[in-house]
């Protein structure tokens, strides 16, 4: 128990929570805003590893970070874009559309990179640049929050911004109205002179643009190289994160970070005598433990709510 | 309507691209098949020996599947046989077929590795009696008459990339620390990772009984990300050098090298020659790697088979002894490791040849007997 706190009570633990739970809690942000919108985006998984390989391409052809993190934000949001003409324009089932996406970017991905790197593999070969980290001035100076919050790499900044751009987007703009009115009831949107399809056009592509940076960090800052379905998932856990999230900004947000910190604890626990086939069922209990939560405390809401009459 | 129809068509072009962009070599194989049947109608011609190389996957992976291809091109090339590599891809339904079409075809020699092959590649065997097999890498003992098995002795390799680990753990190199921890970052917990697991450890242990062994499982072959934040671990708590045993996710753990400053040992190929071009940092800090010389293998093989001096129907553990298996000596190695501890190296290696010393297999080992090993070196 002792050797237990000794791996979780380090800063070097706390800091990984927060690096491990950046590609998630992006394409969770990302899979929020489509889902307010009423449209179920499961092509974030696609979408992420797409971006990553767009990262390391532009930026290995341009010789800039900067300007593959503009490759791959773009080539998230036009999948997006294509999942949005097939789902909007065409009347496409939007779950056929996601896995197709998702099965385009697994195999196209490798077609991609054998092209242009002669690999199926890997990227090794390509000399691709990475985004840096970031030293926050003061605040590195200070025991404990220094090392944990200082030094993360700055899409890691970036995603914890992103909340609050997001929050503020779906709860404070105009925009964010439409897109929740779209989502919760799209006749009567409809019935008020909204646009559904451009307003869903909007979400799917926000989506495919947070996804994309998801996609970049895994490749321009997480690693340093595109390996084939280097995503391993993580699309798919961001969206377990929204729905776990009920939905709302905050819940995703933490959720993601549960999920992050489910993630880190099963590699960190790797180094005490614990079965490793264990530990890896980790982040899959912390979903259960989590959704029977949630279960409970909405059952007895129901419960009171059915209850309060026959007090009165 | 049309609108659908269109919608249809041209998401049917999307999977189209998908399925060749996974499987490219699907279409290869059947257009492979089709020149077959067309060859297959004359008569072999001059005596040149027709070699085969079906790959179970694709090529690309600077690894396994093109050290085999590699093997290939050496026969091609010293044997001036004419040969043929074609890539089945990840679908294992499209395997079987595959290899009726090519046993059916006019090749001398039909070649292909792995234990997930193997039944396969011996049904085909046995149904075309007037062919000869080899499968470069299985672990199963029987095999037909008209087949030939092999396989590494990777434990033994093992045992020197472990020995080299707690070398160079204990050495004045830039980047070693005080501590007497090496790593290891495999794939899963199954028999195949564990025989490098066990042959490192005791490499280890044969160079210095006090080294620790630090012991990971990613759970995964494609998850790099995870690769790096296991090795990240490892190496704050004083891993100085790591052994990737993971495939692609092993490509994370040289990432976390270069992040951290410290050294790995790569597997299968010269992982650091990979890497040496585009990253010549990262490429420095990756010692050495366990190599199993599936190319030399092939070659081998081949050449006793043209001779006529090739056991078929059994297997061989190519080691040291074969040239089956090697740890890369290559620039990197001769420069970042310091002279006396290369010279110790080549003692063991010296040993290993000479069979004085014997090295476990966990091949044949209970999972419980794997976990003692592996419990009794925790740091």
């Amino acid at each position: 128990m002792n050797s237990l706190l000794n791996v979780i009570l380090t800063t070097d633990f706390a800091f990984s929570v927060l690096r491990v739970t950046t590609p998630i809690l992006f394409a969770a942000l990302g899979a929020l805003i489509s889902n307010r919108a009423g449209i179920i985006n499961i092509g974030m998984e696609g979408i992420m590893l797409v971006s990553a390989l767009a990262g390391v391409i532009v930026s290995s052809y341009s010789g800039s970070a900067w300007v593959g993190l503009l490759g791959a934000v773009l080539a998230g949001t036009l999948i997006a874009g294509i999942l949005a003409f097939f789902t909007l324009q065409f009347k496409t089932h939007i779950i056929l559309g996601g896995v197709a996406i998702n099965m385009f970017a697994s195999g196209g991905t490798v077609f991609l990179l054998y092209l242009l790197s002669g690999d199926k593999g890997s990227s090794t070969s390509l000399p691709s640049k990475v985004l840096p980290s970031i030293d926050i001035p003061v605040l590195k100076n200070i025991p404990v929050l220094g090392p944990i919050l200082s030094g993360h790499h700055i899409l890691t900044y970036l995603s914890i911004v992103a909340v609050f751009v997001v929050y503020y987007l779906l709860n404070r703009t105009p925009l964010g109205l439409r897109i929740r009115s779209v989502g919760e009831n799209p006749h009567a949107a409809q019935s008020v002179g909204v646009s559904v399809v451009k307003i869903q056009y909007m979400a799917l592509l926000l989506s495919g643009f947070f996804a994309g940076l998801g996609g970049a960090y895994m490749s321009m800052g997480y690693l340093s190289l595109f390996t084939r379905d280097m995503v391993a998932g993580r699309g798919w856990i961001a969206i377990a994160a929204e729905s776990m999230g009920r939905s709302t900004t905050v819940g995703t947000a933490l959720t993601s970070l549960l999920f992050g910190a489910a993630d880190a604890l099963s590699n960190a626990l790797q180094v005490l005598k614990i079965p490793a086939e264990l530990i890896a069922t980790l982040p899959y209990v912390a979903t259960v433990i989590g959704l029977v939560i949630y279960a409970v405390s909405e059952t007895r809401k129901k419960n009171r709510k059915v209850k309060s009459p026959v007090v009165k | 309507m049309k609108k659908k129809i269109l919608a249809l068509m041209l998401l049917t072009v999307m999977v189209l691209v998908t399925a060749c962009g996974s499987g490219a070599s699907n279409n290869g194989t059947s257009t492979t098949n089709g020149n077959q049947t067309a060859e297959g109608g004359e008569t072999a011609s001059a005596g040149k020996l027709k070699v085969v190389l079906i790959i179970p996957g694709t090529l690309g992976d600077k690894s396994f599947f093109d050290a085999a291809n590699n093997g290939l091109q050496k026969v091609k090339e010293e044997l001036g046989a004419e040969t043929k590599v074609v890539e089945m891809g990840a679908d294992k339904t499209k395997w079987e077929p595959t290899f009726n079409d090519i046993a059916a075809g006019d090749w001398d020699v039909i070649i292909s590795g792995g234990s997930e092959i193997t039944e396969m590649f011996n049904a085909t065997a046995e149904a075309n009696p007037d062919k000869k097999f080899i499968n470069y890498d299985t672990d199963i003992d029987e095999a037909p008459a008209n087949m030939y098995n092999m396989s590494y002795a990777t434990n033994e390799v093992s045992f020197l990339a472990g020995a080299v680990a707690a070398l160079a753990t204990q050495s004045g190199m830039p980047n070693a620390n005080k501590d007497n921890v090496i790593g290891f970052v495999g794939g899963m917990d199954i028999p195949g990772i564990n025989a490098f697991l066990v042959g490192y450890i005791q490499g280890a242990q044969y160079v210095d009984p006090s080294v620790k062994v630090a012991v990971s499982y990613a759970g995964d072959f494609v998850n790099p990300a995870k690769g790096k934040e296991l090795s990240l671990i490892q190496y704050n708590s004083g891993v100085d050098v790591i052994f990737n045993v993971a495939g692609g996710t092993g490509l994370g753990i040289f990432d976390a090298a270069k992040e951290k400053k410290k050294y790995a040992i790569g597997v299968d190929s010269d992982q650091a020659a990979l890497i040496k071009d585009t990253d010549a940092e990262k490429a420095n800090l990756i010692i050495t790697s366990a190599i199993k010389k599936i190319d030399m293998a092939i070659l081998g093989a081949v050449k006793k088979l043209q001779n006529g001096t090739l056991e078929m129907g059994k297997r061989d553990v190519l080691s040291f002894v074969d040239d089956g298996i090697g740890i890369a000596e290559n620039d990197i190695y001769k420069n970042v490791l310091p002279a006396d501890l290369q010279a110790k190296a080549d003692e063991v290696k010296q040993k290993l040849i000479n069979k004085e010393i014997k090295v476990d297999n966990a091949m044949g080992m209970e999972t419980s007997e794997v976990e003692a090993i592996r419990n009794a070196v925790k740091p």
